[in-house]
């Protein structure tokens, strides 16, 4: 199998990278029809799996699971997932032969097996459907002629697709199908129909290509989204302790820092999240952010470069070969630094009090959601894109830190995505360091020493006006917009 | 009518340290006739107690107080009770003795023999004279204490629940005849329930924490309006507010029930819930669910609603929809409202209480959707109801556990749902508004248009109108 995007000419690829549109409720008026009455059959039953199976049945759709034999015959946490939830459940031979929908909700690296397995025992014309486009992207599955490929990739943690459904609304969505495998030109009625049935539509639909998807995807987890949060905890807490600020504290201010700070991001943008800061404090972590910025480019120009000419997926699938014996080690480093093993002091942190002492946190997620949008959208990924793989999603991933740390937030995203954070945080930590030196408990951990407040009036509107002028900014607005007019009332 | 001058100034009372009523400042001047009302624990009890001479003074004075104070309570009742008890255990013949008999219990003190005779028929105790006094129930043992009190020749009738614990006739009986009495008696009644105050009252008094807060005069009509409101307890003239006439579900075939459930199972790996559940819920037939915990109530109602996910490997149909046969869940939710604590526990949501509310117009956990003036009016009307006109605009999730919960049972009752399922709807809820709620539901049960499944655990939580039970 080669990389399907290299085979893709220039202008093909720039074609499919922006490929990406901020679709309307009222596109998705036929419901869930198009699967009505059809036979759905999930593979993979985690956390994706079984929380949009619950979706797709409670919207009146067939689910059933598709576990190995194995599986089964001892009972596993995917039966036993898939059992006590009412479903029906059987081996691959029973049910994939008469399924119209097979839902691929495993995770990347057994991707290939899996459609090896499954693809000889789909019914013809069938339709196969991924959460994630790197098998057909980066590895080149090439899939049956007569079978639809879709994807429908809910951007958000398997539980919060439940939950958000269960409470009447869903997560943002992105859709696509793959052009290579469309014959009957059904793919974009059955991705819609998809993303109804687990609500997805209330909350905004994406329509993208397989290779926007993969490409952006990869940046933004790999960037901004793990990476910085990786490398911003841990040289935000040894800066802290040479400083001299109580452990506890600083490890406290950290672990729930990322979570506070990027929900005021959530709700108005790099803008809100630096208005929650003092005028002499914005304008030191607007410094402080271009500095890093200056700093961390080529680093992410050359996560771009790598994901762009399959360097990156080559890399991870020779780990892959090799029984992940790199991300294993890595993950056994992580769990090592003094930041993970020290527990979150019990003081009380103030919300706004998070702001103060962390200018430096708030000055990094800036630095790394503009750069990881800058770099996108400079590759040719589209702006709607490069927003909800930077800025959207990263208050999501900040709620995993602020539940169990690093380590949590690696065990919940992909192995994918945690290969491509090691290797950004690896780089990344040595090209600060020279930064960190500059940097001082005003700036993490005391906050600064504030008698008086006044700023240069110039000085302020300029800065403000940079903030507020980024294009990650305009978009957002629109995005976030169209949110409010899909009528959520937060 | 001539009486006594009752006059309590800055009066603090201590009983045992247990309770304190607090700088009480009260009148009863001759002709006046009141009613003591207040929450449960609130001390109105206590206030009247003090009438009849208990408690200790530990500040202010208590003066014009008559002789003859008789008082009818729960505490005296129990008083007498152990006395009785106490007789026997001191009794050191060898013989199995019952105690004072209710004839000597009525005679001892009466100053009206004749009219201790009436009584003794007209409240049926007549067979039970010769039997132990601490053999009767509750209510026998109330109606001698009345008799004791009535027959005592009282300058002062201090009545404390008086109507508790009577059969229907009985209660009937003494309304009539307190009535009647009160023409030269002067009386001070405590009641819970603000419907049952006779129309002889001509004042009230509220108490709360101890403190006598308000003194109204019934003639006063807007005073007595709001301590009316105050209280909650609008029984007589509830109004639940309308649903909204722009919503209309697809209508239900009248001949089919609403629910019913077949051999129904719930099992896990490792337990069984129920096994073999054969329920059938016919329209205007109100159910109430009772067991203990574990046994599954939540989880048999969750079948109903589709929260259990084990509602599509069972033999169920809602609303007309064999479940797992291709409806959506919420075609099956639009019929339905809904409260439990699990539902409270999902609700974690900042949206105002006004959306909450509102939000039981779409069946969803905040509102998604932009609602309309109508539905706007409507939430008002019930936070009106509940008296949280004011925290229209608050978020949900500050206010307190009781507070969030009226707020749900709004939700769950705001679109009058064909079906409403109220799971343990009154916990976490004070007396004025478990009364509330429970008014609520009974007006909601005899309307036509809504059938209750109502599941709880406290027996004096039951509802007029639901006569079917399940027990799990």
């Amino acid at each position: 199998m080669a990389n399907y995007f290299n085979t893709l000419s220039l202008r093909e690829q720039l074609a499919e990278l922006g490929k990406c549109r901020f679709m309307h409720l009222d596109e998705f008026s036929d419901g869930v029809e198009a699967l009505k009455g059809k036979k759905m059959v999930v593979i993979g039953c985690g956390a994706q799996g079984l929380n949009q199976g619950l979706n797709l049945r409670d919207s009146g759709l067939d689910v059933s699971y598709a576990l190995r034999e194995g599986a089964i015959a001892e009972q596993r946490q995917s039966w036993k997932n898939a059992t006590e939830n009412g479903f029906t459940v059987g081996t691959y031979e029973e049910l994939l032969p008469t399924a119209d929908v097979v839902l691929n909700l495993t995770p990347d690296k057994q991707h290939t097996n899996v459609v090896n397995t499954i693809m000889p025992m789909m019914k013809q014309g069938a339709c196969l459907s991924y959460s994630h486009g790197f098998n057909i992207v980066e590895e080149g599955m090439q899939v049956r002629d007569d079978i639809t490929v879709i994807m429908v990739a809910p951007k958000c943690p398997g539980s919060e697709v439940r939950a958000e459904y269960v409470r009447g609304f869903g997560v943002p969505t992105l859709i696509a199908v793959h052009e290579d495998n469309d014959p009957n030109g059904e793919g974009l009625a059955l991705a819609k129909a998809y993303a109804v049935g687990t609500g997805g539509h209330k909350a905004g639909v994406l329509m993208s290509s397989f290779i926007a998807e993969v490409k952006s995807d990869l940046m933004g987890e790999q960037t901004i989204l793990c990476g910085m949060l990786q490398t911003g905890s841990l040289l935000c807490f040894d800066k802290m302790i040479e400083e001299g600020v109580e452990p506890g504290y600083a490890a406290k201010l950290i672990q729930y820092g990322w979570e506070t700070v990027t929900e005021a991001l959530k709700y108005g943008g790099v803008t809100n999240m630096m208005d929650r800061l003092s005028n002499p404090a914005k304008i030191r972590a607007f410094e402080l952010s271009e500095q890093m910025k200056d700093i961390m480019r080529p680093l992410y120009n050359k996560h771009q470069d790598d994901i762009m000419t399959g360097a990156f997926s080559s890399g991870m699938m020779e780990d892959w070969a090799n029984d992940d014996a790199k991300l294993l080690g890595w993950r056994a480093d992580t769990a090592e630094t003094a930041f993970e093993k020290t527990e979150a002091g019990d003081v009380e942190i103030s919300e706004q009090e998070y702001f103060d002492n962390g200018i430096l946190m708030v000055a990094m997620v800036k630095a790394g959601v503009e750069l990881a949008f800058e770099t996108m959208t400079a590759a040719g990924i589209i702006a709607d894109s490069a927003y909800y793989e930077s800025l959207h999603e990263t208050p999501l991933i900040a709620n995993t830190i602020a539940r169990k740390k690093l380590y949590e937030m690696n065990a919940t995203i992909s192995d994918t995505a945690e290969y491509g954070c090691y290797l950004y945080n690896h780089a990344c930590v040595p090209l600060l360091a020279d930064f960190m030196t500059g940097v001082t408990a005003a700036d993490i951990g005391v906050g600064l020493d504030l008698d008086d407040t006044a700023v240069d009036n110039a000085r302020l509107i300029e800065v403000n006006a940079a903030i507020r002028s980024h294009p990650v900014e305009e978009i957002g607005a629109e995005l976030r917009g169209y949110m409010a007019d899909m009528k959520r009332i937060v | 009518m001539t009486g006594p001058h009752i006059t309590l100034d800055d009066l603090s009372v201590d009983f045992d340290g247990r309770f304190q009523l607090h700088d009480v400042t009260w009148a009863i001047a001759p002709g006046e006739q009141w009613l003591i009302t207040g929450a449960n624990g609130s001390g109105k009890s206590a206030l009247a107690a003090v009438l009849a001479g208990e408690g200790d003074i530990t500040s202010g004075t208590l003066s014009g107080l008559p002789d003859g104070v008789a008082l009818v309570s729960y505490e005296r009742q129990a008083e007498l009770i152990a006395a009785e008890l106490r007789k026997d255990d001191a009794d050191i013949l060898d013989v199995i003795s019952d105690g004072t008999p209710v004839a000597e219990v009525i005679a001892d003190g009466c100053l009206d023999e004749q009219l201790a005779e009436e009584l003794v028929d007209t409240l049926g105790l007549r067979p039970l004279m010769d039997r132990a006094f601490r053999k009767l129930s509750t209510g026998e043992t109330r109606k001698v204490m009345l008799i004791r009190a009535l027959t005592s020749g009282p300058d002062l009738l201090v009545l404390d629940e008086p109507f508790d614990g009577l059969d229907h006739d009985s209660l009937l009986w003494l309304r009539g005849y307190l009535t009647d009495r009160a023409k030269t008696l002067p009386m001070v009644m405590v009641l819970n329930r603000f419907d049952e105050c006779p129309d002889f009252i001509t004042h009230m008094a509220y108490v709360e924490d101890g403190r006598l807060l308000h003194q109204v005069d019934r003639a006063d009509e807007r005073a007595f309006g709001e301590l009316h409101q105050l209280l909650h307890l609008k029984t007589s003239d509830l109004e639940v507010p309308a649903g909204d006439p722009a919503i209309e579900l697809p209508a239900l075939n009248p001949d089919e029930p609403l629910v019913q459930i077949k051999r129904a199972t719930v099992r896990y790996t490792d337990n069984v819930v129920f096994e073999n559940l054969d329920w059938t819920i016919e329209a205007n037939q109100h159910w109430q669910v009772s067991g203990p915990n574990g046994s599954g109530k939540t989880c048999l109602l969750s079948l109903i609603t589709g929260d259990h996910p084990q509602c599509y490997v069972n033999d169920i149909t809602v609303f007309g929809f064999q479940r797992g046969t291709g409806e959506s869940i919420w075609q099956i939710k639009q019929y339905i409202g809904y409260v439990s604590t699990a539902l409270q526990w999902e609700y974690r949501v900042g949206t105002s209480l006004r959306n909450v509310i509102i939000s039981g117009f779409y069946d969803s956990i905040g509102l998604y959707t932009r609602s309309t003036d109508t539905q706007k009016a409507i939430a008002d009307d019930w936070l009106a109801l509940l008296g949280m006109t004011d925290r229209a605009d608050e978020p949900f999730n500050a206010m307190s556990f009781g507070e969030q919960r009226l707020a749900l049972i709004a939700r769950a009752m705001v679109k009058h749902p064909p079906l409403l399922i109220l799971d343990e709807p009154c916990l976490g809820l004070d007396d004025m508004n478990r009364q509330l709620v429970l008014a609520l539901i009974e007006r909601i049960c005899a309307g036509s248009t809504t059938t209750v499944l109502y599941v709880n655990h406290r027996t004096q939580d039951h509802i007029p109108g639901i006569d079917q039970h399940l027990a799990l």
